[in-house]
């Protein structure tokens, strides 16, 4: 009977009162009455006390209580059991799966759902999963987890990998999807320790998501975190320590084989080929360590139930200088009130501490030529002035220089309040709240450490901004089952205000003896300045939804949002966001009772709309540019300066995402095997577009509007095998594929390109949107070969070139490469994403094995495009350019100028890769020792993350994202790293 | 299916309604109306005498950005004559070579900044010649504001004219909440003449208004002098001879005259002397770094030294000026030199010469990066007497094209000319314009284009400068993108 809705973990207490005569010690094993497996965790409690006990690993328990008193057994998917205890000292109970679940509850909005009655895609990962990843972001942990879920990473400490659920929804901004954490909405996760999750689910298809409406464009990532439940105590540690190594760390040439290309380049002696080589990516590299500690209790009694936690993090980056610290706490507490009423509250503290690297390290390290020393003789800074290469900074030089530290603390929480009358009925009101600080100050102080690294007076910059969220929610749930027929109703309301704000300061001459010394109003006042911004959006909501099931075979969920946002103008902020879905479970008909091939058979097909909010706020509304730059002088006196050089869309109305969904699950062999298929079909309308305007209107940046309609379609397939073979071994295996396709569909302004992606050097745009391509294709020429010598361009369409130079195809054959002859040349639109995740138990061992990839995907390398002169270039280059006639004819000279920087297909390459996710291999300790330490449980393990990637790709990493217009440019991007670690977890 | 939807919504609504509580009453329309945090808004703007000279003030400020007077206008102004070579070390920003050698695509990035530069300089005079007349204020002020972006709207069309040709000719913008015709979107060019003719209407309706001087706190805004002076130039690169002179002669009845010292001129301390008639307004804003933006020296500084060393002055450039003319040292930096102010020029730098039009002394702050104070000389009475003397020349009056010719001569610590046939004149006045405004304002290429030379002159130097095509450089490919066809490239590219 599906009647947990509302609450993850609910207490099934009554509320007898019993007085203790005769207190004893009653012991004995909870276990599966089907298999006879022990139930761990399970509570048991003193029916009218707050006596209870948890079940260890065994499935045992032992607790005090009155010898005529009652025991109530409850684990989460099976029926709670009471029994009396009429005197005995042992109590066996077998415990029976409650016979309408499937086990697997899933969070939906506003509620959970058994995943049987779910119509629509949902995804589901527990905390079993998470834990097991040691990753520090709980977003990043989920690569290769769910099918349909592109994520890329990154391996700058404290950063937030990018997400994309079945492929790019939106156009401008992040595309990334809403986050619900405890019914909060949230911007990112690198807040939560991936510990204190107990799962995350991620409502992919639309009619899951469409109960948040406006928000859902891009996906919706429910995060649930964990709740205490009755019984004793358990208090946990997880901690791992660990170092990380980058892997395929790119080879750049040597000072010899640099010489050599810049003399080739400019065809005369340039530099001398026997000067010392620096490897600049050995110099700014290192092995980092990594720690992190979490502890965390939980427990309570029949009217409070709580949970808490404490966790540290300490994260070096394989940058030198380059640090992380991270203290995350949580309390949570529910008290029942009364047989009606519940309330509680969750919150979630979260500070952090960096030492900041240059944004653009990687790039300048991967620029920064090899002749150029580290340190000179004399102690200096190498310095690009003494070679004639360039100006170049010396990436030593950079990092030594710079003096950035950030932090911030930030606080989410929830409380709500449920009530339950007239039966059937629950009333909830819940406010969210997320309060955060963060601050940085950067001092580059007052130093000359070569000719392009000098200050002549030292700068201070401090920021504090402050974002500030609340969100009220009400919900009323109507929950009845008549006969055959289950009903619920859920109808509600949401307000949300969303601001925030900054304040930077700037101060030269702050005089540097300590960092305590670091403030503003210890510059000279003459240069103290201020800059300063905000940003506000409201949102109000009305939703509700209806789920229906008739014998247990046929479900209807059907929702509808009704959403305004600050952020469209008045008339056009309003939005119906309606969704249906129907689910057929085949194996509940009478005509599969004959059949043993099915477990499980279950079709579904739902469709929804969805909005897409994740837009700047007040592109409707013309603003004022005041920026300093504007200012005019005169007589040596600054005078503001203001303009208006934007323009408003002359209408903006939401972005709408429709989708129909198709899926299949199955489940055969005892549901040992289980299938399930989704085919999806994505179609983001009237997208919101940043549109490049002509010139001549002399406007300083994109025009805002809903300018394009793109489609995202694809499959999902998710196989799992788990096997049971033995008490001793048992192992599992899931795989999960996915296939899209992005297209852009159709464009508001005919046959228009929309063009993104700047390069800077010669100003080129290298990605274009336009109708039957996926949106932000790379778009260039197609390279036929190399200029072989001066006959082959005589005979050409490029009579300026040089031999050694690219040779594009003329493919209009008018005897000009123009504009005309570029083409598509490349998709950075992942077309497969996958993963394999295995584990495997034997005895007290057991062992996990994660392997994800990506495929069908195109990067831009962009490193080896934007030169604006004396570049280093990678070894790759070297071994395989152009040097004289019949060397390639692929590869062109070393004299990377002019044309041959033009964007073309020769800097497209494959951004396949496939990775060793995750490779862990965990001791649980024989219970003699343990009991001994006075534990229940521990487990050590040693774990390998991202130990091994493969690709082809020349660059550091063909994990490069980017916004979505303008994806896959690799410009430089922070690596991820192996980590290899050693953990314990230890239960008390 | 969709009715249904609906129904449920409404009879749900109704349910909903029962259910909020209090606080929802904020949930209305006032609750979702929300300004911009922190940013003035448009609607809001224009409306006081303050927001015209605060559009005004920007007009100003937008002079020193990057793309207006940085590396795309060195690329098409200078780069391109035979002054200077790109500079810096071989293989530095080697797309500057395109310009050196003339073999520009309509790709080159430099283009499409410059286009994109002028235009966005030119829709903020827009801003002002649009919404300030509907602005209740003083009238003369209001006249006056209007006159100064009428001459930076010539100003900013003339440096397009004279690179691309006939450009789309926008003189408009929509009043602040109103929206645009969409039909208006796409202008194609116009002809060079139309442009000119607008060019000429802006300069002459500003010189009427604009005042002949303003206080010393108001120094560095456009004046009379300022208004009759370009439009002089703009009536000499049309050949309009006899308006040339006129011009000129008022220019010289607002009380200009040369300085004694040339090289005075351009130092931080020589800015808006007797004889500056024009210059764009840098400076070191302390504790402003991005107000203090002007980058045009920067670029030019002693490689190594002081900036980045690009824009190279030539071998032929040097053998231009005649011996004992004291303005080849105080236009060309030569390394190993030592400055008047004590500065040694690292006798290693990469490039043996460089701008000292753009050399600002060591002792100067370079707290927002090097030479952030040094105005950009833009026109000054030197000229306007070679202006002056070329088209008193052209209408045959010799005596006064002389005496122009020869007070700009003997300032230098030259002998005059007595005397010379027309045609010998001619060159005379074109070389005297060459050595004396060399390296400043970016001239010289268009000079040689304007006198038909372009080809002979510039193929002498080994450039592949193709006549009839190379005169005009290409219009930004992007624009012509952007346009989806509707502007049109150049003959040639």
């Amino acid at each position: 009977m599906k009647r947990k809705f509302l609450l993850l973990v609910m207490c099934l207490l009554t509320f007898h009162l019993s007085f203790a005569q005769n207190t004893i010690t009653v012991q004995g094993r909870v276990t599966d009455a089907e298999t006879g497996q022990p139930l761990i965790g399970a509570g048991v409690v003193v029916q009218g006390t707050t006596t209870g006990a948890q079940t260890d690993a065994d499935g045992n328990y032992t607790l005090s209580a009155p010898a005529d008193g009652t025991l109530t057994f409850n684990y989460l998917g099976y029926k709670a059991t009471s029994v009396p205890i009429n005197n005995r000292t042992s109590i066996n109970v077998q415990m029976e799966t409650d016979a309408a679940t499937l086990q697997e509850v899933v969070v939906t909005g506003y509620g959970v759902q058994e995943k049987r009655d779910v119509t629509g895609s949902i995804a589901s990962v527990k905390s079993e999963e998470l834990v097991r990843q040691a990753s520090q972001n709980p977003v990043s942990s989920l690569q290769g987890k769910v099918a349909g879920v592109n994520i890329t990473n990154t391996g700058q400490p404290g950063a937030s990998p990018q997400i994309r659920i079945r492929g790019t929804g939106s156009a401008l901004g992040s595309a990334d999807p809403l986050y619900v954490v405890d019914g909060t909405f949230v911007d990112n996760l690198s807040f939560l320790n991936p510990a204190d999750i107990e799962s995350i689910e991620i409502l992919k298809d639309a009619s899951s998501a469409a109960i948040y409406g406006v928000r859902a464009a891009n996906g919706v990532v429910l995060v649930t975190t964990k709740r205490g439940r009755s019984g004793e105590a358990t208090v946990n540690y997880n901690g791992f320590v660990g170092v990380q190594r980058v892997t395929n760390q790119l080879e750049m040439t040597n000072a010899r084989e640099y010489a050599q290309l810049v003399n080739e380049k400019n065809g005369s002696e340039l530099i001398t080929t026997n000067l010392p080589s620096t490897d600049w990516y050995d110099q700014i590299l290192r092995t980092a360590m990594i720690h992190n500690h979490q502890v965390s209790a939980s427990g309570g009694t029949e009217k409070v139930t709580y949970s808490a936690s404490a966790g540290y993090l300490n994260q070096e980056g394989i940058i030198e200088g380059n640090d992380y610290r991270r203290i995350t706490a949580r309390l949570q507490t529910d008290f029942q009130i009364n047989e009606n009423i519940k309330v509680g509250y969750n919150g979630i503290f979260y500070d952090y501490k960096s030492n900041d690297i240059p944004g653009d390290i990687f790039y300048q390290a991967y620029v920064a030529p090899p002749v150029i020393p580290v340190f000179k003789a004399n102690g200096r800074y190498g310095d690009p002035v003494d070679f004639p290469v360039g100006n170049f900074a010396n990436p030593q030089a950079s990092l030594d220089w710079f003096n950035q530290e950030s932090r911030g603390q930030r606080l989410t929480g929830n409380a709500f309040a449920e009530v339950n009358f007239l039966q059937n009925f629950t009333f909830r009101t819940s406010l969210g709240l997320n309060y955060g600080i963060d601050e940085y100050r950067n001092y580059r102080s007052r130093d000359s450490l070569t000719t392009v690294q000098f200050a002549s007076r030292s700068l201070l910059t401090q920021q504090r901004s402050k974002t500030n969220m609340w969100l009220w929610e009400n919900t009323l749930t109507y929950d009845k089952t008549f006969g055959d027929h289950d009903l619920t109703v859920l109808l509600g309301t949401s307000a949300q205000e969303d601001k925030s704000n900054f304040l930077t300061g700037f101060a030269n001459d702050v005089e540097f003896n300590s960092d305590a010394n670091l403030y503003l109003d210890l510059g000279d006042p003459e240069t103290v300045r201020i800059e300063a911004g905000g940003n506000r959006a409201t949102f109000v909501s009305y939703f509700g939804r209806v789920n229906y099931s008739f014998l247990d075979r046929y479900l209807l969920t059907a929702t509808l949002r009704y959403d305004a946002s600050s952020k469209f103008p008045r008339g056009e902020r309003w939005e119906y966001f309606p969704s249906i879905g129907l689910g057929w479970r085949v194996i509940e008909e009478d005509f599969m009772s004959n059949q043993n091939i099915f477990d499980n058979l279950k079709l579904r097909a739902s469709w929804g709309r969805l909005g897409n909010n994740n837009v700047p706020s007040n592109i409707f509304i013309l603003r004022v540019a005041t920026d300093e730059r504007f200012g005019a002088i005169r007589n040596g006196v600054l005078y503001p300066g203001w303009n208006i050089n934007t323009t408003t869309p002359s209408t903006l109305f939401w972005e709408v995402v429709e989708e129909f969904d198709a899926g299949l699950e199955m489940g055969f062999l005892d549901n040992r095997l289980t299938v399930e298929a989704d085919w999806y079909n994505r179609k983001t309308k009237d997208a919101i577009f940043g549109v490049t305007p002509l010139g001549y209107l002399g406007l300083g940046g994109q025009i805002l509007g809903n300018y394009a309609t793109f489609r995202n379609r694809g499959m999902e397939l998710i196989a799992n095998w788990n096997h049971d073979i033995s008490q001793d071994f048992s192992y599992s295996i899931g795989a999960n594929f996915s296939r899209n396709k992005n297209e852009v569909t159709d464009v508001a302004i005919e046959n228009a390109t929309f063009y993104n992606g700047n390069l800077p050097v010669g100003g080129y745009q290298v990605s274009v949107t336009r109708v039957g391509d996926p949106i932000g294709s790379f778009f260039g020429y197609e390279v036929e070969g190399i200029f072989q010598n001066e006959q082959e361009i005589e005979n050409s369409a490029q009579p300026g070139a040089s031999p050694g130079d690219f040779r594009f195809r003329d493919q209009d054959g008018n005897n000009v490469i123009d504009e005309r002859d570029k083409r598509i040349i490349g998709n950075p639109n992942p077309g497969f994403t996958y993963g394999i995740n295995t584990s495997f138990r034997f005895r007290s061992f057991d062992l996990q094995i994660d392997i994800q990839g990506v495929a069908d995907v195109d990067v831009y390398n962009g490193n080896r495009n934007v030169r604006y002169g004396n570049e280093n270039y990678d070894k790759d280059f070297y071994d395989n350019r152009w040097t004289g006639p019949g060397t390639s004819n692929s590869y062109p000279s070393a004299d990377l100028t002019g044309r041959n920087l033009d964007p073309s297909d020769y800097y497209v390459e494959k951004g396949d890769y496939i990775r060793i996710r995750n490779l862990q291999l965990g001791y649980n300790l024989p219970e003699s020792v343990v009991s001994t330490l006075k534990m229940r449980n521990l487990r050590v393990y040693i774990n390998a993350q991202n130990p091994v990637t493969w690709f082809k790709y020349n660059g550091f990493s063909p994990e490069v994202g980017g916004a979505p217009v303008s994806q896959g440019i690799d410009r430089n991007v922070y690596p991820l790293s192996a980590t290899y670690n050693f953990g314990v977890n230890a239960t008390f | 299916m969709k009715n249904i939807l609906y129904s449920v919504k409404r009879n749900s609504f109704i349910l909903l309604s029962a259910l909020t509580i209090g606080g929802l009453a904020a949930c209305s329309e006032d609750f979702l109306d929300v300004e911009p945090e922190g940013e003035p808004v448009g609607a809001d703007f224009f409306v006081t005498p303050e927001h015209a000279i605060l559009a005004v003030n920007s007009i100003y400020g937008n002079l020193r950005e990057w793309n207006v007077i940085a590396f795309a206008h060195l690329a098409i102004t200078t780069i391109t004559s035979d002054n200077a070579a790109k500079g810096s070390v071989p293989g530095d920003a080697g797309f500057l070579d395109e310009y050196d050698n003339f073999t520009i695509t309509p790709t080159e990035g430099q283009l499409n900044g410059y286009w994109n530069g002028q235009y966005q300089a030119i829709n903020l005079t827009n801003q002002v010649l649009t919404n300030v007349p509907l602005i209740n204020m003083d009238e003369t002020l209001k006249q006056r504001l209007l006159a100064e972006a009428k001459f930076f709207r010539a100003y900013h069309y003339f440096n397009l004219v004279r690179t691309f040709g006939g450009v789309p000719l926008r003189l408009a913008v929509p009043v602040v909440g109103e929206q645009e015709d969409p039909s208006t979107l796409n202008l194609p060019r116009s002809s060079s003449e139309e442009v000119y003719a607008q060019i000429v209407k802006d300069l002459t309706e500003a010189a009427a208004v604009l005042p002949p001087t303003y206080p010393t706190a108001e120094r560095g805004r456009a004046t009379q002098g300022a208004a009759l002076g370009m439009l002089a130039k703009v009536q000499l690169y049309q050949r309009n001879w006899q308006q040339v002179v006129d011009l000129a002669n008022q220019v010289e009845g607002l009380g200009y005259r040369l300085v004694d010292d040339y090289y005075s001129i351009f130092r931080i301390a020589g800015e808006h002397n007797a004889e500056s008639i024009f210059e764009i307004e840098a400076q070191t804003i302390p504790g402003n770094c991005p107000a203090s933006n002007s980058q045009w020296a920067e670029v030019q500084g002693v490689r190594g030294q002081f900036g980045w060393g690009f824009v190279e002055p030539t071998e032929d450039l040097v053998n231009a000026y005649e011996e004992g003319d004291e303005r080849l040292d105080a236009t060309i930096l030569f390394r190993g030199e030592t400055t008047p102010e004590g500065d040694l020029i690292n006798p290693n730098a990469p490039n043996p010469r460089y701008n000292q039009k753009a050399y600002v002394p060591g002792f100067v702050t370079n707290e927002c990066g090097y030479a952030k104070d040094q105005n950009v000389r833009i026109l000054r009475f030197a000229e306007v007497l070679l202006m002056r003397a070329e088209a008193s020349n052209e209408l045959g009056d010799t005596q006064q094209a002389l005496a122009d010719l020869n007070r700009v001569r003997v300032r230098a610590g030259l002998d005059p000319i007595e005397s010379a046939t027309q045609e010998e004149l001619r060159n005379l006045i074109w070389h005297e314009r060459r050595v004396e405004l060399a390296l400043e304002n970016g001239d010289r290429f268009f000079d040689l284009v304007r006198q038909g030379r372009a080809a002979e002159v510039l193929q002498a130097q080994g450039k592949q400068f193709q006549a009839g095509k190379n005169e005009l450089m290409p219009i930004p490919q992007q624009q012509i993108i952007l346009s989806g066809g509707t502007l049109t490239q150049n003959p040639g590219y």
